[in-house]
């Protein structure tokens, strides 16, 4: 009945809490050692579709498969995931050996095998050797450390991790990020990951499930989500989006083409659209800030698109510099360009022209 | 929706098992805690209470005098100057108490949240520990202290203040014995949740009022003040319903003068054998306090008590 | 500058508290003086110092058995209060369920009961169902009122400690018991030390629930009461008075400074770090 290669399969799953509809009917199969990634702004239904699989929430419809078998009614402690919590969830009494063996004492595992198994996974985590510290003797990132050794030793079909880095500072957390993605490679363990960060997703996640009210709007690779959008709202929540309403004024092949001025145009290939699209049709079309060309004076536009602009507000990010222009079609697009000698040079006021690739620009809806 | 909870429906039918647990565990776990504690207190609490309103009409009798199904206990007491007079006489010293207390209580409260800064915990404990120590003895303290023949007025005497046969009269069974015992018993329960409604209030409020011009006084009247009415008024209800049952300290350090409402219904079960008046006037103190906490209750934070 | 209040205005406000300490303590401490005095009348002159009353309390049988009947009264009092008080306080911090609101409102509605009312009712009670008054109906009456504080005791320190350390220990393979055992009850065993000692001074220190419904056994503040109507005995009941309060000052003192302490260190090793991870040593 299930694939052999799925962990973790949610079929039509519904949960409500009084009358909000925290997961509105998901459907999604984690493969095994995957590294998937739900990711989405707070209340999406993320952490509640973890709760879900780990057993702490009961779904109201749908089925939930752990390795082919369904767990729905099944309590937490008897489903084979563990859990990496928020804020660790340590518990503040015990040291570090103690918390990491829970699982193995209660699975009656001798004492000599937890101490040896115990060690073994401190190794792993990066803590050898601080078997008898308390919880509250530990910083941020080595009690995330200890969290994650507890809940691994227990060898879970899947590890469900809720915002784990969310308590740490910037570095640290990126630092966290590599020896996670480390961990998980080494013990070819399947990650759920919940985060709302979309760096965090794009930088670690095989796939990335994009939420939002309760709904999956896109699953895909990182590469996919971020640069075909299936939705406005993965195209904002993944990044900057520039949105642009879009009238087509004519079909030019396999490209439609809206005409600004006699110089401005903006071009959009045909692809899935097919012959959906048609003259006087109006599309939603997005550009990454960072795909878009910014030029004084004439930019050529090739077979792209191009508009022409005022800068209205520059923005000094280190590497880069956001530049928001105000464009002849009335809408206000961010472009991102590296700070180098031309953009020290376009100020506030300045005239510029933006440019494009036409497989640059993605259709969002029409 | 409606299609979507007939499938549910059609699917819960062709797959009863894990349908079946879901929830139900967790429900029997919940019900399981509270099994014992609602039992108990539906049983000694909710059902005692109940049954004081229907012995009081008659619907049960317990001592062979008792009328049965009669209303002429509550007739009387409504009718009645004497005990409607003592309800309102009791009525009088709970106000009279809980003003006195909380009058006495803010300032310190105020004192210890607001400005005593990290000994604010350690004051606040000299405080209430008089409060944990046995109330009868406290009582019992005044009652050496203020009689005639007591610690203070055998005092005046010894250094000629009082005339070896004098006494002072309003001292000792008096009015201001009772206000003033009954005071002492209650001010420090009633700091608690003054203090706790003020350490909540945020400071920087108080700057900001101070900033936009505000006097202290007027931020005291037009800030701190009402943002503490909580725990003003928890402290003045938590004085208030004990006191108006109240009867021992009134016994003990008011005289004769000291009869009052909870008085009435303690004799009427001991000296009185009228258990079904006595039950009547228990009830009739029960309206009374439930009116008291409709009006009031929104304002009670009963945690105060604890924190 | 301090908004609260100006510089005059603290020194009037300091005033105020200690001369209002000293109010709450001077009545104790007379007490406690006069104890001493070896005078059949507790008031001046001093006649010097004694213990003589100290000894008489303890050759005194009817003191001595209401103090032991008090003892049992507050036991019993205080180990059922505590038992029930865990469960409910786990109920209304960690689960959701349908009326709430009232099931708490039941539970704290002791707390707002004028304590004539309850003794009333119980009196009824037992009286309807037949059952003879004894030490057990007090402590019966006793833990009503003692359940509200004892849950308000146990429920700040429950919503201290967050769900998630009993969500971790389910989801690491152990059962409601076994997490409450090895989670749950550690935790909060300082608040449930608390409760017990609430209850048992609470159980202790009530006159008028006893007096309601007391057997032939009477408990000491039922005794103290009779005592004080009729003062014939009053130095020994007053050195009765003086240990009986040193002592339950003491055990309150030492129950609040450690419930307070604890609920510190608590939050001190459930809170998460934010600073750069510590060298390993």
């Amino acid at each position: 009945m299930s694939d052999p290669g799925v962990a973790i399969s949610i079929q039509r799953v519904r949960k409500s809490f009084g009358d909000v509809r925290a997961v509105d009917g998901i459907s999604l199969d984690i493969a095994e050692g995957e590294f998937l990634t739900l990711l989405g702004p707070s209340g999406c239904g993320k952490t509640t579709t973890m709760r879900l699989i780990a057993g702490f929430e009961e779904p109201d419809e749908g089925t939930i498969l752990l390795r082919g078998t369904d767990v729905v009614g099944v309590p937490p402690n008897k489903r084979e995931v563990n859990m990496c919590f928020q804020h660790y969830a340590l518990f503040p009494h015990m040291a570090v050996e103690r918390n990491i063996e829970y699982g193995l004492k209660l699975k009656k595992v001798p004492k000599g095998d937890r101490q040896r198994i115990v060690a073994e996974m401190l190794e792993i985590v990066g803590l050898a050797g601080m078997q008898q510290r308390k919880p509250g003797q530990l910083s941020g990132g080595q009690q995330q450390r200890v969290a994650l050794a507890r809940a691994l030793v227990n060898q879970p079909a899947a590890l469900l991790l809720d915002e784990p880095l969310g308590a740490l500072d910037v570095k640290l957390r990126k630092h966290m990020q590599l020896e996670l993605k480390r961990i998980q490679h080494e013990l070819r363990t399947t990650f759920v990951y919940v985060t709302h960060d979309q760096d965090e997703a794009l930088s670690m996640s095989d796939r990335i499930a994009v939420m939002n009210q309760g709904v999956i709007e896109q699953l895909g690779t990182p590469r996919e989500v971020y640069e075909q959008p299936a939705t406005p709202f993965v195209a904002d929540f993944v990044g900057v989006l520039n949105a642009m309403d879009v009238r087509v004024d004519e079909v030019a092949g396999e490209d439609l083409v809206m005409r600004v001025s006699d110089r401005d145009r903006i071009v959009v290939p045909v692809g899935p659209l097919g012959t959906e699209a048609s003259v006087g049709s109006s599309l939603l079309v997005a550009v990454r800030p960072e795909r878009v060309e910014l030029s004084i004076g004439d930019g050529a536009a090739g077979n792209g698109s191009r508009l022409s602009g005022t800068v209205g507000q520059v923005v000094y990010l280190g590497t880069l510099t956001q530049f928001h222009v105000d464009t002849a079609i009335g809408e206000r697009l961010i472009v991102h360009h590296l700070s180098d000698d031309l953009s020290s040079m376009v100020n506030r006021g300045d005239e510029v022209v933006l440019t494009w690739a036409r497989t640059d620009a993605a259709v969002l809806s029409s | 929706m409606a299609t979507d909870t007939a499938s549910a429906a059609s699917v819960e039918t062709s797959e009863p098992s894990p349908r079946r647990r879901r929830g139900s565990g967790r429900w029997r776990v919940t019900s399981g805690l509270l099994a014992t504690p609602t039992i108990w207190l539906v049983v000694f609490f909710v059902v005692p209470v109940v049954l004081v309103g229907v012995y009081s009409v008659g619907l049960l009798t317990l001592l062979r005098n008792d009328d049965y199904l009669s209303l002429e206990h509550w007739r009387f007491f409504l009718t009645s100057d004497t005990y409607l007079a003592l309800f309102w006489k009791s009525v009088r010293m709970s106000l009279g108490v809980s003003i006195t207390s909380v009058l006495l209580a803010y300032p310190v409260a105020y004192l210890l949240a607001l400005i005593a800064g990290s000994k604010k915990y350690t004051l606040l404990l000299v405080i209430i520990v008089p409060f944990l120590t046995s109330y009868l003895l406290r009582v019992l303290a005044w009652r050496v202290i203020l009689n005639p023949q007591g610690v203070l007025q055998s005092f005046l005497r010894s250094i000629d203040v009082l005339g070896p046969e004098q006494q002072i009269d309003w001292l000792f069974n008096s009015t201001f014995a009772i206000y003033l015992v009954l005071s002492y018993v209650w001010v420090p329960f009633v700091a608690l949740p003054i203090f706790v409604s003020l350490e909540n209030l945020d400071q920087h409020l108080l700057e900001a009022s101070s900033d936009l011009g505000a006097s202290r006084l007027r931020t005291f009247w037009t800030v701190t003040l009402p943002l503490s009415m909580p725990g003003v008024v928890a402290g003045f209800i938590f004085v208030f319903i004990p006191t108006i049952g109240e009867y021992v300290t009134p016994q003990l350090v008011g005289g004769p003068g000291g009869f009052m409402f909870g008085s009435a219904i303690q004799s009427a079960f001991t000296a009185g054998l009228d258990w079904q008046f006595g039950s009547a006037m228990a009830m009739f103190l029960i309206f009374a306090v439930a009116v008291l906490l409709i009006v009031f209750g929104r304002f009670l934070n009963v945690r105060s008590v604890t924190e | 500058m301090n908004v609260a209040v100006s510089r005059a205005g603290r020194r009037w406000l300091w005033l105020v508290f200690w001369l209002l300490t000293l109010f709450l303590y001077a009545p104790l401490v007379i007490l406690l003086i006069f104890s001493f005095n070896d005078r059949e009348l507790v008031s001046f002159p001093w006649e010097g110092f004694t213990l003589h009353w100290y000894q008489t309390f303890l050759d005194n049988p009817e003191i001595l058995t209401a103090l032991r009947v008090s003892v049992v009264v507050a036991t019993l009092t205080a180990v059922v209060t505590t038992i029930l008080a865990i469960p409910a306080s786990i109920a209304l911090v960690r689960r959701r369920f349908f009326g709430k609101g009232l099931v708490s409102g039941v539970m704290l509605a002791p707390l707002v009961i004028p304590l004539v009312v309850l003794g009333t009712a119980l009196l009824i009670l037992f009286n309807t169902i037949g059952i003879p008054f004894s030490p057990l109906t007090i402590a019966i009456g006793h833990i009503v009122i003692a359940l509200p504080f004892a849950i308000l005791t146990l429920v700040p320190r429950l919503e201290r400690i967050p769900a998630a350390l009993e969500e971790a220990s389910r989801d690491l393979g152990a059962g409601w018991s076994t997490t409450f055992r090895q989670i749950t009850f550690p935790l909060m065993l300082p608040a449930i030390f608390s409760a017990f000692l609430l209850s048992f001074v609470i159980s202790f220190d009530e006159v008028v629930i006893a007096s309601f419904v007391a057997g032939d056994e009477v408990t000491f503040p039922v005794y103290l009461y009779s005592q004080l109507r009729l003062p014939r005995q009053l130095p020994q009941v007053i050195a009765v008075a003086v240990v009986v309060l040193t002592i339950s000052a003491i055990v309150v003192t030492i129950s609040e400074v450690l419930r307070r302490m604890t609920d510190k260190s608590l939050e001190e090793t459930t809170r998460v770090h934010d600073e750069e991870e510590v060298s390993v040593a």
